[in-house]
């Protein structure tokens, strides 16, 4: 029964590279689901971190860095969308609204 | 004193047979109204389900790409800047670019009812 099984791990072995390979050449878009849906009504916590694409639990600095990054990228004087912009601020706000002790 | 009984209770029936009637009447005039508003053809109910399936409205979806006009070239051109622009790669945040495709994908269903709606019209 062992004799089976080494058979297989040797065949997989030999398959491996070629499957990586394969996978490697795969449009990133074919994996990765985009999120569903529009904005939330009303900004939460759990959006507010995906927006800026920090933790939940990021500091004060974190926030700050990842909001002027993502916002410079999204300005609207560069072709940037301003609908995009006001989540990008909102979500900043709310974020360090959270913070405050 | 029955008779004042049955008095008070006839009276009463006829208050709210007459409130319930006008209630009916208000809200039967105002679904007309809101459906004149936005149109009640075969296109406005493929537009309001494809929002409620996207989970997107058409007009947040022009929001985000920050169109006026139904322009597929504009669409497209405003889609391809954000998408670039908030790809992971170049510290994008995904969340966004989401958001961004979704909203791409809200509006060319909208241009595929506005062209199947106009097609219909002009066979007719």
């Amino acid at each position: 029964k062992a004799g089976i099984w080494r058979c297989v791990l040797q065949a997989f072995r030999s398959v491996e590279p070629a499957m990586k390979q394969t996978l490697r050449s795969f449009p990133k878009s074919a994996f990765s689901s985009y999120y569903r849906g529009g904005f939330e009504v009303k900004m939460t916590k759990r959006e507010a971190a995906l927006i800026l694409g920090i933790s939940p639990t990021a500091n004060r600095a974190k926030i700050r860095e990842t909001h002027r990054r993502i916002m410079v990228l999204n300005h609207p004087d560069k072709g940037g969308s301003p609908y995009l912009a006001a989540k990008i601020n909102e979500a900043k706000d709310f974020m360090e609204g959270q913070g405050k002790k | 004193m029955a008779k004042y009984l049955v008095q008070v209770i006839v009276l009463g029936a006829q208050v709210v047979t007459r409130a319930f009637t006008r209630a009916v009447r208000q809200e039967f005039a105002a679904s007309q109204a809101a459906a004149q508003a936005r149109g009640t053809g075969r296109a406005a109910q493929e537009s309001a389900a494809a929002s409620s399936l996207a989970g997107m409205s058409l007009q947040e979806a022009k929001q985000i790409l920050n169109v006026t006009s139904m322009d597929p070239v504009d669409i497209h051109k405003n889609y391809e800047h954000l998408f670039k622009v908030n790809d992971k790669s170049v510290g994008g945040s995904f969340y966004l670019q989401s958001k961004i495709v979704r909203a791409k994908e809200r509006l060319d269903e909208e241009v595929r009812i506005d062209e199947a709606e106009k097609s219909s019209k002009d066979v007719n």
